[in-house]
């Protein structure tokens, strides 16, 4: 459920604060959406999204759509009050005014929905007959009390008590009043339990109208949310076939890397000594063929697991991150979006420092959340392959409440994620792993994981700045700094004006070393870059 | 008919108390009857949870709120349930107290009901608005414990205050006690054209310039302020402190040199968290305060018994008062009958 993700990222939970919900159930039906995982499901929920936007956008529809969503702000979260007439309880007078206002809510959302024609959507059960219960003197209005036309002795009653209300100083009529008001009490319940029992056999009539209010509430949202920033349906790919199961697919990806093994080094070997005439300089040609081969067998190793996955595939043009965007466009700085495509298998992110790697995870985490929680994404287009779960290994997990340090929280996450997705399709974002524990230790960590990951069925995304890590998977790399993109001085707040967020695939298996360039251009202590620099040089 | 023509012209009226049992229920009855009496459409609720039947400090009866045909009442569930009225619920609303969410609901025949409506004054605010726009001449809020907040001229137009034997035995700290309340509330208020320009102050100190400009010294908190800020009077000698007023930041000004040309200026009464000594040394030594706006002081009432059974007498504590505030005072158990 929706409630569930809320905590996976500040960024989604930007988004679904933003959701302009009208009313207490449709924030409830908003919690307690369920993660989808089918395309049909996906689509069903995108298509009524889309209707519901056709509608919204239209100016002549305005005055309706302000109408129902009026009646919706009138809307209360009754889910306790249906709850109690399903198990055939007393409802109080304050429950009978729920009962009366779903009622009255339902007709007039109807009502107000006529002209748009959209009877899918507005589809609410008829309750008509509740109603005229709870409105025995034709009112018309939502308001409730026990109507003196429930019972022949309350109108004689009532009067009754008003006179003796008048006689303040009388403690006579106190005590008469007193009497009398308890006798008054008794009726009331008397016709609160009758009331009650006639409307138990509507009680699934108005738990089904409370949802599907709360579900109208939850669409005008989305609609309003999508239209206001600029977001975009995706397309959802097809299911995925029985063949990619788990096993099949590293069994077939396993397979397609050892058949294309020998054709790969012989075709490759050739051109990479070309390729690498410069380097081969410097080493020996034999370790340059090595390395070069090495690289051939994970092109081709990478490319035989796109292919096996069956067109399985992720990819948005202009992909952004709305809470950054605003906050840029709050500040004037630009925002640039991303282009990006993922497959079934592992992406390693490579990158500078403040190149955006974590945004990046963040914000494919946001949008595969968005779209199977059926809403639209942030950006101009977007395919989506569906996955069982995302599962974010982002930032400090360290939890100190449980006496865990940060290696300790993330290496429990990583397992848990490595026991998952042995099982389920997941959205895996994993940022930085093994970067609290030691170097050495660390990067063997990171091989093993993306040994793991690079055979199993899930969208797995890590970012790392460990180079040779010999893994024969797909690279991609964030262009990064740019000192040319302008000439201004380089500071915290303009840094972003030098970066160039968008995505190379990188075939090399060594990552940008550009933390001391930064630290130079942003003014560090000149003394701390100088020693870092010796020691770089020391150990080269 | 004491005080109830200074009342009439206000839209919203709070009645507070400077301490429990001062009267203030029996005040709102008295006020509640007169309205009725004078055909006053009016709207009833209270700030917080002070409307248990039997004092939950001091276990005394305390009387409830009669309310009468036409009425409108905001309550919580569980007190409306309880109510010794006819009622008509017109609206349920998804804010929460400890006693159940919050109704509305007008009285179509006369009777009691204990009163306990939100405990923030925002949201006091937009029901007092919310009555205002459904064409309800006046919203009275019963106030509870000592709490003077929604007498702040942005919650309420007008407020009663009622003062006591609870508040102390003693006749002569009774009157310090509230002379000193009134004495708050009595501030002159600033020109309209200072109210504007002071309008984006919503936090920390401020200072106006010759010019009637309004600048942020750059101090968030006026808890933050020490004597070592030198260069407060740098835009001139009258300041603005958005938020509370401490008995720190009065010290700090009362011990600068410029003392006698200070004009310190609060948002309103409600904001001064200061003890009578250190207000008093402030006045004394030349400083001036003033209030972005003043509150409108309908009546002081006056209980003269304490729930711990003493009372002063009615006619003397009345009259005391009354000269020491040089303001009409009333025996709030002798205006109920």
């Amino acid at each position: 459920m929706l409630r569930d993700k809320l905590q996976s990222d500040p960024g989604f939970q930007y988004i679904i604060d933003a959701l302009n919900l009208i009313s207490a159930a449709g924030r409830r039906a908003l919690l307690d959406f369920p993660f989808l995982t089918t395309p049909e499901a996906v689509n069903a929920e995108l298509d009524n999204l889309e209707t519901v936007i056709g509608v919204v956008s239209v100016t002549d529809n305005l005055h309706t759509v302000s109408e129902i969503k009026h009646h919706l702000m009138c809307l209360h979260d009754s889910q306790g009050t249906v709850a109690n007439l399903s198990q055939h309880s007393v409802i109080n007078e304050v429950e009978l005014f729920e009962v009366k206002n779903i009622a009255y809510t339902a007709a007039a959302v109807s009502r107000s929905a006529e002209p748009l024609g959209l009877k899918e959507i507005f589809s609410l059960p008829d309750l008509s007959d509740v109603f005229s219960l709870l409105d025995p003197d034709n009112t018309g209005l939502p308001h409730f009390y026990i109507y003196d036309s429930y019972h022949p002795d309350l109108p004689d009653i009532r009067k009754r008590l008003k006179q003796l209300q008048a006689r303040t100083d009388d403690p006579e009529a106190a005590t008469l009043y007193a009497d009398l008001f308890a006798q008054h009490n008794d009726i009331q319940h008397s016709v609160e339990t009758k009331l009650s029992q006639q409307l138990w056999a509507s009680a699934d009539c108005l738990a089904l109208a409370v949802k599907r209010l709360a579900y109208i509430d939850l669409l005008f949202a989305k609609a309003g949310l999508a239209s206001a920033w600029n977001f975009t349906r995706p397309q959802i790919t097809p299911a995925k076939q029985p063949a990619e199961d788990p096993q099949a697919i590293k069994q077939s990806s396993n397979q397609a890397i050892k058949q294309s093994d020998t054709q790969a080094i012989k075709q490759s070997s050739n051109q990479a000594i070309k390729q690498s005439s410069n380097q081969a300089i410097k080493h020996s040609s034999n370790q340059t063929l090595k390395q070069s081969s090495n690289q051939a067998i994970k092109q081709s190793g990478n490319q035989a697991i796109k292919q096996s996955s069956n067109q399985a595939f992720t990819q948005y043009k202009g992909l952004f991150n709305p809470r950054l965007l605003h906050r840029n466009q709050e500040h004037r700085l630009r925002y640039q979006p991303i282009d990006i495509t993922v497959h079934p298998g592992l992406c390693l992110i490579t990158g500078a420092n403040m190149a955006g790697k974590t945004v990046l995870l963040k914000t494919l985490g946001i949008a595969q959340l968005l779209t199977q929680f059926g809403m639209y994404v942030p950006a101009e287009s977007a395919t989506v392959s569906l996955v069982d779960d995302v599962i974010f290994c982002i930032g400090d997990e360290q939890n100190e409440m449980n006496g865990l340090s940060s290696f300790a929280s993330e290496i429990i996450k990583i397992s848990e994620v490595v026991q998952l997705s042995a099982s389920q399709r997941l959205l895996i974002l994993i940022d930085e792993p093994a970067r609290t524990t030691n170097p050495v230790e660390g990067k063997a960590i990171v091989q093993a994981l993306s040994d793991i990951l690079i055979s199993r069925d899930s969208f797995s995304l890590v970012t790392t700045h460990y180079s040779q890590l010999g893994v024969p998977c797909r690279r991609l790399r964030i262009a990064g700094f740019r000192e040319d993109l302008v000439g201004a001085p380089l500071s915290p707040e303009n840094i972003n004006l030098f970066m160039d967020y968008s995505l190379v695939e990188d075939n090399s298996d060594t990552v940008p070393q550009e933390a001391l360039r930064i630290a130079t251009l942003l003014r560090c202590d000149e003394t701390l870059i100088q020693k870092a620099q010796e020691h770089l040089t020391n150990q080269q | 008919m004491p005080f109830l023509k200074n009342i009439l012209s206000s839209r919203s009226l709070s009645i507070v108390g400077l301490e429990k049992n001062t009267g203030k229920t029996v005040c709102l009855n008295y006020v509640l009857r007169r309205l009725h009496e004078l055909g006053v459409s009016t709207a009833v609720t209270s700030i917080g949870v002070d409307g248990e039947q039997t004092d939950s400090v001091y276990a005394t009866a305390k009387p409830e709120v009669t309310l009468y045909e036409g009425m409108y009442l905001i309550t919580s569930e569980r007190h409306y349930l309880q109510r010794r009225c006819v009622s008509e619920i017109l609206d349920l609303s998804n804010q929460r107290t400890a006693l159940g969410r919050l109704l509305t609901a007008r009285i179509l025949s006369s009777g009691k009901a204990l009163i306990s409506g939100a405990a923030a004054t925002a949201i006091l605010a937009d029901q007092i608005n919310h009555f205002k726009q459904q064409g309800i001449q006046l919203t009275v809020i019963d106030g509870a414990l000592s709490r003077l907040s929604l007498a702040s001229p942005t919650v309420t137009d007008s407020m009663i205050l009622a003062t006591g034997a609870a508040v102390s035995p003693n006749l002569q700290q009774l009157i310090s006690k509230t002379r000193f309340v009134c004495r708050l509330i009595d501030l002159p208020e600033v020109e309209p054209a200072i109210r504007t320009a002071l309008s984006q102050a919503s936090s920390g100190l401020w200072a106006l310039d010759s010019d009637g400009l309004a600048h942020d010294l750059n101090i968030p908190s006026v808890f933050m302020l020490s004597s070592a800020n030198s260069d407060l009077f740098r835009y001139g000698t009258t300041l603005f402190a958005s938020g509370a007023v401490s008995d720190r930041l009065l010290k700090i000004l009362a011990a600068k040199e410029e003392i006698k040309q200070i004009t310190l200026i609060v948002r309103d009464f409600t904001k001064f968290f200061v003890t009578p000594e250190v207000y008093n040394d402030f006045v004394r030594r030349g400083g001036s305060l003033m209030a972005l706006r003043k509150s409108h002081l309908a009546a002081v009432t006056l209980n003269p018994t304490s729930p711990h059974g003493y009372a002063l007498d009615s006619h003397t504590a009345t009259q005391a008062l009354s000269d020491a505030l040089n303001l009409p005072v009333y025996d709030v158990m002798k205006i109920e009958r």
